[in-house]
């Protein structure tokens, strides 16, 4: 399932976490990884000058420095690195682009990242006068699944016993439905599909009664029965469950309760426009405050064998 | 003397400087080259004709563009001057009343208070462009003795011709250096930093061909100059 | 040793010089050997009189010192009104010299030359607007580049720039497979929002042939998804051409005449293989000028312009606002208030002032000029190449004041700036002086307003 990774670190202690869950899949799954380290954004114009992520220096692209990045990330890296025959391969542009770039160009199976908080992005905020976290702009247009590790995840992935998957039911959800099955299935792990009918969202703004509520609890069961069980091809860990709240909260209080190893999800295109949600969108609130990694998985690209 | 100076020697003062500006403007005209100027002047003429004057136009015109209008007082003695140096020779009664001696032709005349006036003005307006050059660190790094030559060269005939008009010793002397002062002045033209008096025409009408043809006057009402 | 190996009188044809002057951070050791390049006066006399003809030369000849040129220029102003900012001085000292002198000057005036060829002109041409004379210096201190660059004069970013054109015809290193790669790529990233969507490459008889900047495959391909996804909505028949794509030109910055040829050659070759109608050209000011402008000359062109009718990306916008290609809607019209920043190269040197006013009525409310501004407008501060080198980075900045002022007073906290180099220029500055302001494209603006005919965005 992972046979080529790319992890997208800041060689920060953002990523430290995100590293530790990519080499030990590296190893796991026997797979290419490849670190992408964005060094910077472009600097003036044509020049060859960019600002480098972490110092907020401007430097000048030269075989030297790269190399030197390089060096860098081995010593932060060294322990991991000694298991690893990952490739180590810089960068420079705006981070979510390049993170993009070379996940298209590569074809890689999953892209792991740190959760770069906002004030990290600010670098490229400023560069290119647009909001939104790198995080999301990967998640959002990735074609494969995109793995945002924030706390230290000490389970090995291989033993993984319980995945969440939330859906909306959008086409999107739908991938990420796939792609949770197909690892759950591989690890066998249990698979538990949830559903949380969004309180907040436009029509349900009055105080709902529950009347209404407990239809659409029943018809959102009966929506994953039909569509989506089906797709599980027999596999019967699983379990499934919807709730009613907001959709990112519940998701947390769901993860938690099932002792979630990991939760996948969608990038919501649908959801408010970027630069008006003060608190970002659904997947970055979950990740945020998620015990355990978060996939968000979009496309339909790796999962097209199941579809 | 006399004779001499407005004889043959104004003869030849006149040659070089009808000649000179005729073989400057050809010259000028003559070193344009499309592609190093990068205008196409034989291509969507008409364009470039309409640039030409109006880039002419607006710039002859008093206060007639924003650079003008920026600098009020300069423009002010700029265009006194300028109208000065030229209606003041030609409608000038004792000019006129000379060629009539000569040749048997002339123009008509200007009263002598309002040449006299005139006059005035220029080496006014000549005296605050002076001055001008002085006292502005922007123009002073720019001016150079040439420029102050150039200057005394353009007045010259104007001082000495108010003192040959008014001065009741030395009238004839100073009509003389009057005299020398204008041929000065009239070769000058042709051979100087003077040779503006044709050359303005031709810068001005190329850039405004320039902007006609080429830099946005074929999709625009054109620049506003 | 006066030829250096990185700095000398070669130009850049081959990716190994190429590869040697980007391994020189910095260009440090670029600059140590430009001390010992030797002048060849000879040859630069030669060049000088072969390239310097009656206009140029009347131009230096009749100016009468008169300074009105002075409070034209961006870095008068900003620098305090320093008399060696003068245009007129500026020029005189530079190139002025270089003629007097017939060509027998040393390699420190050269690089006195160069140095303010560079950082106190961006070649706005704004004071030849203000000369009674008509004498435009900034026409002249780019012919001033080209004499330094002859001789190995020039900025090592700028020899860099002038060797990507040659290798690459384009002035960053993307290729046409690089380039080819990234319309599939951005087509299928935005294949889900716009069902349909389509960056077709290499389409004979298109209605327009649309051309970029190399910095947008190269670093902001949405900006291509945006232009692609407008194209889409207005419903033009259109298509990019796998060669010929890059219409910029940092041969037209560095004075590399030779190169500016080759450039625009590539453009005009794809239109003349791929027949379009016209061509359009992204939010690029240097671009079209040096190809719709400029160009037809360095390619010897009679008639003075490319192949096909060209337009800038404004002009393109502002036909479809007219014709109802492109509808906005009146509830995202920009509310706050907001300004333009006009280009020197697509404004004052193309006239395409009404096309931006247009415009702006369309998508603001609140639109507030700046003072002075269309033709008249100051250079937004990073114009003729000058965002990109290192070596003037101070001087840029000090630059930059003139247009921080004129942004506030206009008190709109958004600029409208259609130019790779006024939106880096402008960008820039608000790093610099941190006045709190954004800046941005047309197209994202444009993608956020117009009214997108129902069924043509994906479901979600
Ligand atoms: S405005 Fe023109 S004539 Fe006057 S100093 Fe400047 S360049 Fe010379
Ligand atoms: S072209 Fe622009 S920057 Fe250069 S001297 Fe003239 S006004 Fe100044």
């Amino acid at each position: 399932m992972f046979k080529k990774l790319l992890f997208a670190t800041t060689a920060s202690p953002v990523c430290d976490n995100a590293a530790k869950v990519a080499f030990d899949l590296e190893v796991k799954w026997e797979a290419k990884l490849l670190i992408l380290h964005v060094m910077g954004v472009p600097g003036r114009a044509f020049s060859l000058q960019f600002t480098d992520v972490r110092t907020g220096q401007r430097e000048d692209i030269s075989p030297d420095y790269v190399e030197w990045v390089k060096e860098e990330m081995n010593n932060t890296y060294g322990k991991l690195l000694e298991d690893s025959n990952a490739e180590i391969v810089t960068a420079i542009g705006d981070p979510y682009r390049e993170i993009l770039r070379l996940a298209r160009k590569e074809d890689v199976d999953m892209i792991i990242m740190g959760a770069h908080s906002r004030e990290e992005d600010i670098g490229a905020t400023k560069h290119r006068s647009v909001t939104g976290s790198t995080m999301r702009k990967v998640a959002k247009a990735a074609r494969c699944a995109v793995v945002v590790v924030n706390r230290p995840c000490t389970t090995c992935w291989r033993l993984f016993s319980n995945i969440v998957v939330g859906t909306d039911f959008s086409k999107a959800s739908f991938s990420a439905f796939l792609w949770a099955f197909k690892l759950a299935r591989e690890v066998g792990a249990k698979l538990h599909i949830f559903h949380s009918i969004d309180i907040t969202a436009e029509g349900l703004t009055l105080p709902a009664g529950q009347t209404t509520i407990e239809q659409r609890v029943k018809e959102a069961r009966r929506r994953i029965e039909q569509t989506y069980i089906p797709k599980l091809q027999g596999y019967d860990k699983y379990s499934m469950e919807v709730w009613e709240g907001i959709p990112y909260v519940e998701i947390l209080k769901f993860a938690r309760d099932r002792q979630a190893d990991l939760i996948v999800m969608a990038h919501h295109t649908r959801e408010i426009d970027p630069e008006e949600a003060e608190l970002g969108s659904t997947v970055e609130q979950v990740v945020l405050r998620a015990a355990c990694p978060v996939a968000s998985v979009t496309h339909p690209d790796k999962v097209a064998d199941l579809v | 003397m006399y004779e001499f100076v407005t004889g043959p020697l104004a003869w030849l003062a006149f040659i070089v400087f009808f000649v000179g500006i005729v073989v400057k403007l050809v010259l000028y005209i003559r070193g344009l080259d499309w592609k190093l100027d990068r205008v196409t002047y034989s291509v969507n003429t008409s364009y470039g004709v309409r640039g030409a004057l109006r880039s002419i136009g607006f710039w002859l015109m008093p206060y007639g563009t924003q650079s003008y209008r920026n600098n009020p007082g300069f423009t002010l003695a700029l265009f006194v001057m300028h109208i000065g140096l030229i209606l003041t020779p030609i409608f000038l009664l004792g000019h006129n009343i000379l060629l009539a001696e000569r040749w048997g032709v002339s123009l008509p005349s200007l009263p002598e208070g309002a040449t006299d006036v005139l006059t005035v003005c220029v080496i006014a307006a000549a005296l605050v462009l002076l001055l001008r050059r002085i006292a502005l660190p922007e123009v002073r790094i720019i001016t150079t003795a040439y420029d102050v030559l150039l200057l005394a060269i353009a007045v010259a005939p104007f001082v000495s011709g108010l003192l040959a008009h008014y001065a009741h010793d030395n009238g004839q002397l100073w009509t003389i250096v009057h005299v020398l002062c204008g041929e000065v002045f009239l070769v000058a033209i042709p051979l100087t930093k003077l040779s503006h008096f044709v050359l303005f025409f031709a810068t001005r009408a190329q850039l405004g061909m320039d902007y006609g043809i080429k830099r946005g006057g074929m999709k625009s009402k054109g620049i506003a100059w | 040793m006066p030829e250096g190996v990185l700095c000398n009188k070669n130009k850049v044809n081959t990716l190994e010089q190429l590869q040697a002057l980007l391994a020189d951070k910095s260009g440090k050791q670029y600059y140590q050997e430009m001390n010992n390049l030797d002048v060849d006066s000879k040859a630069l006399w030669d060049l000088v009189q072969k390239t310097c003809k009656s206009r140029t030369r009347t131009w230096l000849e009749i100016c009468t010192h008169c300074g009105l040129c002075a409070e034209s220029c961006f870095y008068y102003l900003s620098n305090h009104r320093d008399p060696t900012q003068v245009p007129s001085y500026k020029i005189q000292s530079t190139l002025g010299e270089i003629v007097r002198r017939k060509g027998k000057v040393d390699n420190a005036f050269m690089q006195m030359a160069m140095d303010t060829a560079f950082s106190k002109c961006t070649c706005c041409t704004r004071c030849g607007v203000y000369c009674p004379m008509g004498i435009d210096m900034g026409v002249m201190f780019s012919y001033l580049r080209g004499l330094l660059f002859s001789q190995g004069f020039t900025p090592w970013e700028m020899k860099i720039g002038t060797g990507m054109h040659r290798i690459y015809r384009a002035q960053m290193d993307v290729t046409t497979e690089d380039w080819v790669e990234t319309c599939s790529w951005m087509a299928e990233e935005n294949a889900d929002e716009w069902p349909g969507l389509e960056i077709p490459v290499d389409k004979e008889n298109a209605d327009i042939l649309y051309t970029v900047n190399a910095r947008e495959p190269k670093h902001y391909p949405e900006d291509i998804a945006q232009a692609a996804i407008l194209f889409h909505v207005a419903g033009e028949n259109w298509t990019v051409p796998s060669e010929g794509w890059e219409e910029t030109s940092l041969a037209m910055f560095a004075g590399d005449w030779e190169a500016c040829k080759m450039q625009v050659e590539g453009v005009y070759g794809a239109m003349a293989k791929l027949k379009p109608k016209r061509m359009v050209v992204t939010e690029c000011g240097h671009a079209y000028r040096a190809t719709v402008i400029e160009g037809p000359y360095w390619a010897g062109r009679t008639s003075g312009k490319p192949p096909v009718d060209s337009f800038h990306y404004v002009e393109w916008v502002a036909e479809a606002l007219r014709s109802g290609k492109l509808k906005i809607d009146p509830a995202k019209k920009i509310k706050e208030p907001v300004t333009y920043q006009d280009s020197c190269n697509y404004i004052r040197n193309a006239g395409l002032w009404d096309s931006a006013r247009y415009i702006m009525s369309q998508i603001a409310e609140d639109f507030r000029e700046m003072t002075p501004s269309r033709e008249h407008n100051f250079c937004c501060g990073g114009g003729g190449g000058l965002n990109g080198i290192g070596r003037y980075r101070e001087q840029r900045n000090i630059g930059l004041k003139v247009k921080r002022d004129q942004i506030l007073a206009t008190g709109a906290k958004l600029v409208v700036a259609p130019c790779h180099n006024c939106w880096d220029a402008i960008r820039d500055l608000e790093e610099v002086y941190e006045i709190g302001i954004r800046w941005s494209f047309l197209k994202p603006l444009l993608i956020n307003m117009i009214e997108v005919p129902a069924g043509m965005r994906g479901e979600e």
